[in-house]
């Protein structure tokens, strides 16, 4: 029979171990995956461990990997901010949909200019479309109560709808596109690309800047002291002369900011206009709730879990297209980590002891 | 009763322990008559609690035999245990607060008795052993000796044959302590073994027929209390130590806090001051029974709960009623809490990260909003010197110290900041001898260089061997402060029951 222990002599080694048991079951698993899905599936699981090499360009695919990477890390920290606090923002997908809006209505505001000084103002008004729309589940969490797990979830429905009527309705773009869509934003104030031909631009530069800023913010200032403290005592937290309503507040106002910003850069230097919901909508917001707890809600871990996922993503689709293995392949492997990983933190603080019957034979397996 | 050709209920033989690298339990050889009440004393740490799990088959021993009546046993599991007869009252009440006193016991027994024939097992046991109970009550109604009486019930409708009972008297009045050794003896009389796990040697004296003291994880002396002088028991328990606290005469100075007509209401207290001046150098303690408004008292004055008038609360001539805990430390006012992990500490934040908790206000501890991880080093180590807190690493969250240690330093926290003015609830709950001596010792020396301190406490001995002045909160009101020298046990023990008002006090 299996027991759990809670361990004496938790530390920095036993939350990398089980780090490390949870990338094995995760390798374990995909390689099952890959026996059952393809019929080559030595090769197919060498290209998806290869394949920036094995194309023509390397830059080309590393782009597409960094490209998603920057999307989902700026959102997946953003989030991580409120789950340490016990603040469950949801709806980050919306609030990414209704940066783009915020950024394209600013672009609207500005006149619809063309010079590249408008960028960084169209881009706040996309950080501040993602922060008011994130006040909403807060308001109403502060206010009245309310579970912002529903609250929050629910707006992203009515956002996507807002960005589809915006797109059939008042800002109605060209009319004999094959899909509802505003009109494109001027390539001369869209962010440049850096390298020819790949998905590498400014934007996501200033994705990783955010990102670096905001873990840096969480990791040594008081803000991220705070939200540790928030995190499972909100007596200590009232104690230390923290307000828990405030505590909402900035989760939803940071989490809205960061997927903002993500909206803004993704109108911008992706599409440069608005589509309707399902052909623009990436699920970004939802893939990187899933990023912020294979990350562990840590900086360093979001950043790697962001990476390892779009490469995962990335690869897949190539060897769908060179193997026709289908690429569903990398949601299941993203499945298989969150539940290997989720499944093995208990082994940081905990070890598992195997019982046969006599107290003394009790033998410790990690 | 206790001849030496008895056959022990239990006995423990060459029991050991380890968690790591600490041995809680070494070779400890313990045993149990039948009609016996054995003290088991020791600091806190000296491995009292691990003992009772192996024997409560919590926790499984690894060295050692354990024989019940001469027959060795092993206990896997505490389901084991209450088979064979162990019963055990916790000193942590695990009770739920909705349902009613024979719901709860239902559910402890796991419905085995139900109904009507359960009501009438309550009533026939309580009724045999003196616990005067009324099942159908919800538990939310019940003072902290009536909940107790719910523990001791339920272990008792099992059958034991031995009872474990964990200090039991830490949250009770003295006339329920009173009642309580009144119980205990009967159960003794009727041939059950009981172990009495307590700090208080006074009543180890007046109850317990044999006893066994524990140190650093061994047994360091047998003794039957009744002849042996608390002195040596003492002397047993801490090894050759001083453990009287000297009084040192302070000078009273001028009012540094002030309660002005302040009124709150919180989910489950209330709480009602008309006027309350307390002065530097005085230690001023408040007395009750736990829930009659403590935790309400404290949050008024750490700002946890804020009063909308400013002048309800007046520090150094600060109003501050209407302020935050943040801006009322910014007036030189410091803070403990009776909890300590979850309030007073973060349970799973290292011991710097706990020492920013009650800093935050404290200007070198950030710069523009970057913590100072030099000055909360520095900081952290001098709590540690000062108050020797021994801790496996500063590093390690602070859930893995010991409640004594943990203490030390939230209590150290704040004097190291010398505040002016010292709130503190409970300051040596569930703390062993030794380190409360210390923290009694700081406290006093505290006011001693002029600070005012307010001291909310349900140990009356601790209160009347610190405080200058002594009032006692009950349902919410804070009764008239008088001296200490006016106080006895008695009218104390009275007015905390609400069996009298103070005007009859006086």
């Amino acid at each position: 029979m299996f027991k759990l222990e809670p361990r004496q002599d938790a530390s920095l080694w036993t939350s990398l171990r089980s780090i490390l048991i949870a990338l094995a079951i995760t390798a374990v698993v995909s390689v099952l995956v890959m026996v059952v899905m393809s019929d080559k599936p030595a090769e197919a699981i060498w290209q998806l461990l290869s394949f920036p090499w094995q194309g023509r360009r390397m830059e080309v695919q590393f782009g597409l990997v960094a490209q998603q990477t920057a999307y989902l890390a700026i959102i997946a920290i953003g989030l991580s901010v409120g789950f340490k606090a016990n603040v469950w923002n949801i709806g980050a997908e919306g609030q990414f949909a209704i940066g783009s809006v915020g950024a394209y209505l600013g672009y609207l505001i500005l006149g619809s200019p063309e010079g590249a000084w408008a960028l960084p103002l169209i881009l706040l008004a996309g950080v501040i479309g993602g922060c008011l729309w994130a006040l909403i589940p807060a308001a109403l969490r502060v206010t009245s109560n309310t579970n912002e797990l529903l609250t929050s979830l629910m707006l992203v429905y009515v956002a996507s709808h807002l960005l589809t009527y915006l797109c059939i309705g008042p800002w109605k773009g060209d009319p004999k596109a094959g899909q509802a869509e505003t009109f494109p934003m001027p390539e001369s104030i869209r962010p440049e690309t850096l390298i020819n031909g790949t998905e590498f631009h400014t934007g996501l530069i200033i994705l990783f800047v955010a990102f670096i800023v905001l873990a840096a913010i969480l990791l040594f200032t008081l803000l991220g002291f705070r939200l540790r403290v928030a995190q499972h005592t909100p007596r200590a937290e009232r104690f230390a002369g923290f307000s828990p309503d405030n505590t909402v507040w900035l989760s939803f106002l940071i989490s809205g900011a960061t997927a903002g910003l993500a909206g803004a850069v993704y109108l911008t230097a992706e599409t440069g206009k608005l589509i309707q919901a399902e052909n623009y909508l990436e699920n970004f917001g939802f893939a990187a709730i899933v990023i912020a707890f294979l990350g562990r809600l840590h900086p360093i871990g979001i950043l790697l879990a962001a990476f390892l996922i779009s490469y995962v993503n990335v690869g897949a689709s190539y060897v769908q297209a060179s193997l026709g293995v289908d690429d569903s392949v990398a949601d299941l492997i993203e499945v298989t980590a969150l539940f290997a990983f989720l499944s093995t933190a208990m082994l940081d603080q905990y070890r598992v002891r195997w019982h046969t019957g006599s107290a003394k034979t009790s033998q410790a397996m990690s | 009763m206790t001849d030496a050709t008895q056959q022990p209920l239990i006995e423990t033989r060459a029991i050991c322990k380890s968690f790591g690298k600490v041995k809680a339990n070494q070779d400890i050889d313990f045993r149990v008559l039948p009609s016996q009440i054995h003290a088991l004393l020791g600091e806190n740490g000296a491995g009292k609690s691990t003992l009772m799990k192996i024997i409560g088959g919590l926790q499984q021993p690894d060295n050692g035999k354990i024989l019940w009546k001469g027959k060795p046993v092993s206990i896997t599991s505490p389901k084991v245990a209450r088979a064979m007869g162990i019963g055990m009252v916790h000193q942590h009440f695990a009770l739920f607060e909705g349902l009613s006193v024979a719901e709860n016991i239902a559910f402890s027994i796991d419905g085995a008795v139900q109904g009507k024939v359960l009501n009438k097992r309550i009533l026939e046991i309580a009724d045999r052993f003196g616990l005067e109970v009324e099942p159908q009550r919800p538990v939310f109604e019940l003072s902290a000796g009536e909940r107790q009486r719910i523990e001791i019930l339920r272990a008792l409708l099992l059958n034991p044959e031995l009872l474990i009972l964990d200090e039991p008297t830490s949250v009770l009045t003295p006339q329920e302590a009173d009642q309580l050794f009144v119980t205990v003896r009967k159960l003794a009389s009727e041939g059950h073994g009981i172990v009495f796990i307590s700090h208080k040697l006074k009543e180890v004296k007046a109850l317990c027929d044999a006893a066994t003291i524990l140190r650093g994880g061994a047994v360091v002396g047998t003794c039957d209390p009744e002849t042996t002088s608390a002195e040596s028991i003492a002397e047993l328990m801490l090894g050759s130590r001083d453990i009287v606290a000297v009084r040192k005469e302070r000078e009273v100075g001028t009012a540094r806090l002030s309660i002005n007509n302040l009124n709150l209401q919180s989910d489950d207290q209330t709480l009602r001051i008309n006027a309350l001046e307390l002065f530097g150098g005085e230690v001023f303690g408040v007395a009750g029974v736990a829930g009659n408004g403590q935790e309400l008292l404290f949050a008024a004055l750490s700002g946890e709960t804020r009063s909308k008038q400013p002048h309800s609360i007046i520090i150094d001539g600060m109003p501050v009623g209407n302020l935050g805990p943040n801006q009322r430390r910014e007036h030189q006012a410091m803070f403990i809490p009776e909890e300590r992990l979850g309030h007073a500490a973060v349970p799973h934040m290292d011991l710097t990260d706990n020492a920013l908790l009650t800093n935050l206000s404290n200007p070198a501890a950030t710069r523009y909003g970057v913590v100072s991880k030099k000055f909360l080093l520095e900081e952290t180590n001098q709590i540690i010197d000062r108050f020797d807190v021994r801790h496996g690493g500063i590093n390690r969250a602070a859930k893995n110290l010991s409640g004594g240690n943990l203490q030390k330093f939230v209590v150290g926290r704040e004097m190291n900041k010398s505040p002016a003015i010292l709130i503190v609830n409970q300051p040596t709950w569930g703390v062993d001898a030794l380190s409360a001596v210390k923290i009694r010792e700081a406290l006093m020396a505290l006011a001693a260089n002029g600070s005012a301190i307010l001291v909310i406490s349900q140990d009356l001995d601790e209160l009347l061997e610190i405080s200058d002045r002594l009032a006692v909160l009950h349902h919410g009101d804070l009764g008239h402060a008088r001296p200490v020298h006016e106080w006895t046990v008695e009218a104390l023990g009275l007015a905390m029951t609400g069996s009298s008002t103070t005007e009859h006090v006086a």
